[in-house]
Parts: structure tokens; sequence; C-alpha cells
């Protein structure tokens, strides 16, 4: 982790401890949510969209300010059946597609157009802990943690594949062995990761935030880097970044959350302007909206459909 | 989609397990600081849904909450985490090994035996009637090399096996096998039954439909009572597979209690699916099978064969993580200077 990012994140680690939660509601006005309203939220989501549930993670870690059994909210299994990478791809060859709002450089709700322009950014950008990812590269099959680079202490599991006493020949046995891609590509890998999506509640921004595991093929956990093979790849140099999660071990790949006020206070502006009156339960369902600009192959549950008019024309 | 159906042998589509980082977390700190070189197994939950998608079968998946409390002062299972509907427990047994030699000297198959005796016992007793997720059990063997943060596991989902195995006279999907105004019933009644918390996590029930195309699920140990009062009588159970012509593993232990139970020849089964946590009639299938054991195989006292090991990839080996990255202390004292 690079060091500012690290002294960011004791600052902010300080400042939530010191200062108390918002309790009056700005979410009109700022695009933020205090915590009952989070929960009033996530109550929503889990009730309309019911693969989605409430957690308490680790003891040691609960939050004070959040009711025990609503800490986090979860949703497991989630199917990705393509990389985002390649996606990018396909979608640049059709000629992309226009940022809904780039005026602030900040346009969250471009689905996965990227402007052709834009790749001298990238050396400006804050180096955070990323893969590199070139998009002419074609995605192979990943191997787990099983197979990093330490593997030489893991003794070749081939060496015991004798089996001897599982001898198991049953004809009422599928012999399909792991999950079947969707599509498979010419190259014929299978591409099916899963992914357990978890929202969290962040103090220090006021915002809910959102939290990826990804297992691959084989339902084997990915290293968070190969996470951000899943990420819009705009915002995988940028926006998510690799981090513990507040209530589960290990490092876990998120999206950052320091626009999420801004972006949430620009999507209720014009609804707003279109006469629509956001209410704050359905703060979930407008936040995993534009989440998806970021994740546009996890298919997670968001099913309330919001006429959010991506182009006002 | 009937699909050469009379006749085939109906296959099963295996489970699949799926464990959590934060399982093996937990249960390296239960290691050092509880079990220490004990090696009796220890009782675990595994939790799983019907599928929920298309595309995907659901895992049996191992969580923190799969072990018992690292901490002592915690009280083992919050009330909360029952009637979870997207956490329906399985109960499950863990033998760690302290060395690898060990764990590669295990008894595969009489472990398998043993929990497969558990199952036939409980078909046995009753006891499936009162608790039917006792149907469903799994097994896992595992060496925790804690100097190195690698685990090596390996699952087994036990599954009586029917002799001669049960035949297909027909599978479709349920939207087709039902009439539109019972399929809408049906949906209804199971929706109702995933939402309430007293049902939710209950993996096999009946669903009837009577005369008048109205559906109503019911628990299992109604079915004499169901007998006479509806005219379609569906053995139904929570699906994890999502495959269009093969129902999924929990269905093998079902048949074998329905058959050993109540001596069924004919057998009418409901996967039961969803689509975004909601009752999916066109993804969920209805089938018949045909069952025609061999004598004495009903008999209590002689266990039928079992079988179940998880295949890694398609081959017969363990499975092996590392997670060094996120557990070993030196690891993280660099990573975060």
């Amino acid at each position: 982790m690079v060091l500012s990012q690290r002294i960011h994140e004791a600052f902010k680690g300080t400042v939530e401890r010191i200062t108390g939660h918002r309790t009056v509601s700005a979410f009109k006005e700022k695009g933020v949510l205090s915590v009952s309203e989070f929960i009033l939220a996530g109550d929503n989501l889990v009730s309309k969209c019911p693969t989605w549930s409430w957690e308490s993670g680790e003891p040691s870690k609960r939050k004070s300010y959040l009711p025990p059994e609503k800490q986090y909210l979860i949703t497991r299994n989630v199917p990705c059946l393509r990389r985002a990478a390649s996606v990018e791809e396909e979608y640049e060859a059709a000629g992309g597609e226009v940022l809904l709002d780039n005026e602030d450089n900040d346009g969250w709700l471009a689905t996965h157009g990227k402007p052709k322009d834009r790749s001298d950014v990238e050396e400006n950008l804050p180096s955070m802990e990323t893969l590199e990812i070139r998009h002419n590269e074609t995605v192979r099959s990943i191997p787990s943690y099983f197979g990093g680079e330490d593997e030489e202490d893991i003794p070749d599991m081939a060496d015991f594949e004798e089996a001897d006493n599982v001898i198991e020949t049953d004809a009422a046995t599928l012999q399909s062995t792991y999950l079947v891609a969707q599509e498979p590509d010419d190259d014929n890998i299978l591409r099916t990761r899963t992914y357990d999506v978890s929202i969290t509640y962040d103090k220090y921004y006021q915002t809910p935030r959102v939290w990826l595991t990804g297992y691959d093929e084989s339902r084997m956990l990915l290293q968070p880097e190969l996470v951000l093979e899943d990420v819009s790849q705009d915002h995988a140099h940028k926006t998510v970044t690799i981090e513990d999660h507040p209530h589960l071990p290990g490092k876990h790949a998120s999206v950052h959350p320091c626009r999420h006020g801004a972006v949430m206070k620009k999507i209720i502006d014009v609804l707003m302007s279109r006469g629509v009156e956001p209410e704050v339960d359905k703060y979930l369902f407008l936040f995993l909206k534009f989440v998806a600009s970021v994740i546009p192959t996890i298919e997670y549950d968001y099913t309330m459909d919001f006429d959010l008019g991506s182009s006002s024309t | 989609m009937a699909k050469e159906g009379s006749g085939s042998i109906l296959q099963f589509a295996p489970f699949q397990s799926s464990v959590d980082e934060g399982f093996w977390h937990r249960f390296s700190s239960l290691k050092l600081n509880k079990f220490g070189i004990d090696d009796s197994p220890i009782a675990i939950s595994g939790f799983f849904a019907p599928c929920s998608h298309p595309q995907v079968s659901n895992h049996l998946t191992l969580l923190a909450e799969s072990l018992p409390s690292d901490s002592n002062e915690e009280s083992s299972i919050p009330a909360f985490s029952r009637g979870n509907r997207n956490r329906c427990s399985v109960p499950g047994i863990l033998y760690n090994t302290n060395t690898m030699e060990s764990f590669h000297g295990l008894d595969k198959q009489g472990l398998l035996r043993a929990e497969a005796k558990k199952i036939w016992e409980d078909v046995h007793s009753g006891k499936v009637l009162e608790d039917s997720s006792v149907l469903s059990r799994f097994l896992l063997i595992s060496f925790a090399d804690l100097k190195k943060w690698s685990f090596h596991y390996w699952f087994a989902f036990p599954a009586l096996v029917l002799d001669p195995p049960a035949t297909l006279v027909d599978l479709r999907p349920a939207s087709q096998w039902f009439t539109l105004e019972e399929a809408e019933s049906v949906s209804a009644a199971c929706n109702e039954w995933r939402n309430s918390s007293v049902t939710a996590d209950v993996p096999f029930f009946l669903v009837s439909v009577g005369s008048d195309s109205r559906a109503a699920v019911r628990h299992l140990k109604d079915w004499e009572t169901c007998q006479y009062d509806g005219q379609k009588l569906l053995f139904a159970f929570y699906d994890p597979c999502h495959l269009p012509n093969n129902p999924g593993w929990p269905l093998r232990n079902y048949l074998a209690f329905i058959c050993a139970r109540w001596n069924l020849k004919t057998v009418h089964f409901l996967c039961y699916r969803e689509n975004r946590g909601f009752a999916d009639l066109s993804l969920s299938l209805v089938g018949e099978a045909l069952i025609t054991i061999s004598q004495g195989w009903r008999e209590h006292q002689c266990v039928p064969n079992a079988v179940g090991w998880e295949l890694n990839k398609g081959r017969k080996v363990p499975r092996c993580i590392n997670l060094a990255k996120s557990m070993d202390p030196t690891r993280l004292a660099i990573s975060a200077a």
C-alpha cells in the first residue's frame, strides 16, 4: 500500500474514533447517509432483493454504532461470466459510449465506454496496489492462491493422485466437474468467476462502500489483484483499491468511497430535476446502480428498476 | 426438454464446495488457541441456498460461522443467523490432521461410510421428518500447515446409492409441467415458504396442488395426510444446481429416504430454484423417477453404498489454498511498510 494511502487511512481512523456519527439527514443536500438511514436502506434492499442479507461479521470487528446483527450487507455467489477488460474492448470496437457527465472528471454513470484519448492520463494516476492489465492481453485462466510464486513449498498433489481409497464408479453421478461458463470462448477457457459482494457503512465518508471477494472457476479464492480484471478499467487504476475489509479477514477489493457522496448527490439532483422525489430507503438501489458502472460484468441483484434516464434527451 | 428421458439413468450434478477466507482464519485461531494437537473430529456447519441464477449453481459454503466461536465469552451461534434464507445450514464434520502423512493416510472410504450411516440412521429413525437438513451431510478432511499458512482439504458429500439407479421417466421445466394457473400458485406458495423465518431454511418439503389449481407447501411429516387432498403431490427440495437437464445432489438422499420410508416406486420431484431470490419455475424442474431397488436394499441393517468425494478440476486430488498473504505477520508487516 502506498504511504500516502496509509497515512490517510490512519487519519480517517482517528477521525472516525473521535467524531460522532451523523444523526441529521443530509441525504438530499450531500448525497450521504446517517447510520440509521443506512440501516433503513439496507432493510429495504434485503426485503426487495432477497439474495442480499445482513450479517454480523467477525465479533472482534463489530462497530458499536451499528446493530450487532446488521453490521454489513452481503450477497454471495454472484456470477461474473466475462472479464470487464474484454467487454470494454468490444464496446470500444463498437464506438464506445458517451459519458453521461464528464465535466468534473467523474463520469461515474458512463456505462462501459472509455474515451480513446485518455491513455496518457494513466501515468499521473496515484499508484495504487493495482495490477497492470493491458487491454490487448487476452485473459488467461487464472491461478488462485494455489500456484502463486511461493508454491515451491507446496507438495505436488499429483503425486498423491492414486487416490487408492477413493474409488467411486457411480452411474448416477453427472460427470461434469466444475462450473461451465455461459459462453466458452474460442480458447475454451471457462470464465465463470463468482463474487461475494458486500456493502459496509463508511463512517468517515458517511456513505456505503462496496467490497468484492472473488472466486475462480473452481471456486478457489482469487487474489484481490485479479479482481481488478472485473472492474471497469477506468476505475481499476483509480478508484478501486485493495484494503482490509472492516468486518472480514483478509484483503479485498473495494470501490473507494471518496466520491460516493458527490456522485449520489448528482444522481439525486437529476431525479429531482425530473420531479422525482428520491426516498432515502431507496438509496442503496441508486447506489448499486451506479456501482454497476464500476463493475459492469458482475451480475449482482439490484432488481428495483429506476428510470435514471442515462441520456437526458 | 423431456430429453431422451424415458428409461435413462437419473444423473445428479455433484454438490460443490466453496470456502470463505474467514473460515480458515477462525480455524487457525481455534487450532492455535484451543485445539492444539487434539485432532478429534469437530462438528461444523455448511451453508447453501437454492440456485439463484440461471448460469451458476450455488455451493456449499463454509464461513467463519461454520466453526464454533473462537472467543470464550461469545455464545455459540447467535439466534439471528437461524432462518436466514441465504444460509440453509447443512451439518458437517471436520477431521483435521496434524501432519501431511496422516492427512493422506485417512481412510476416506471408511469416513464416508460413517457419514452415510448417520444419514441412514436418521432416515430410519424418522429424524429426517423432524429436521430435514440432516439428509444432506458433508465431510471435510484437512491438514492445516500453520507454519506456511497453507490448508490442504477435501470435501465429501455422502450420497446413498440406489441399487440399481433410479431411472428418469420425465424431466422438464416446472413452468411446462404445471398449468399457468398452477404455476402461479406454486410460485406464490414457495415464495411464502422462503420468506417465513420459520421455514426459509427448511430444504426439503412437499408441494401439493389441488384440483382447483391451488398449491400448498407442507412439511415432510405431513405426507400421509397430503395423500388424499392433493391431486398432484411433489417432493420438493432446494436445488443448488442450475443445469436444465439434471437435478442437484440433495435429491439423491431424498430419493433414498422416500424409497426407504414410504416404499414408493414412482416419485414426482420438484427441483426448486430461484432467480434473484424469487421462485423461478422455468428454471425449476419437475421430474418423474422410477425406483426399482433390489431385494433387501431397504433393510435397516445394511447401509447402502455411498459416494461423494468432490473432484478437483476433474481429478481425485485434494485442494490447497495458501493464505500467507493475509496471515503471515512478516508479510503483513512488509506490505504495511
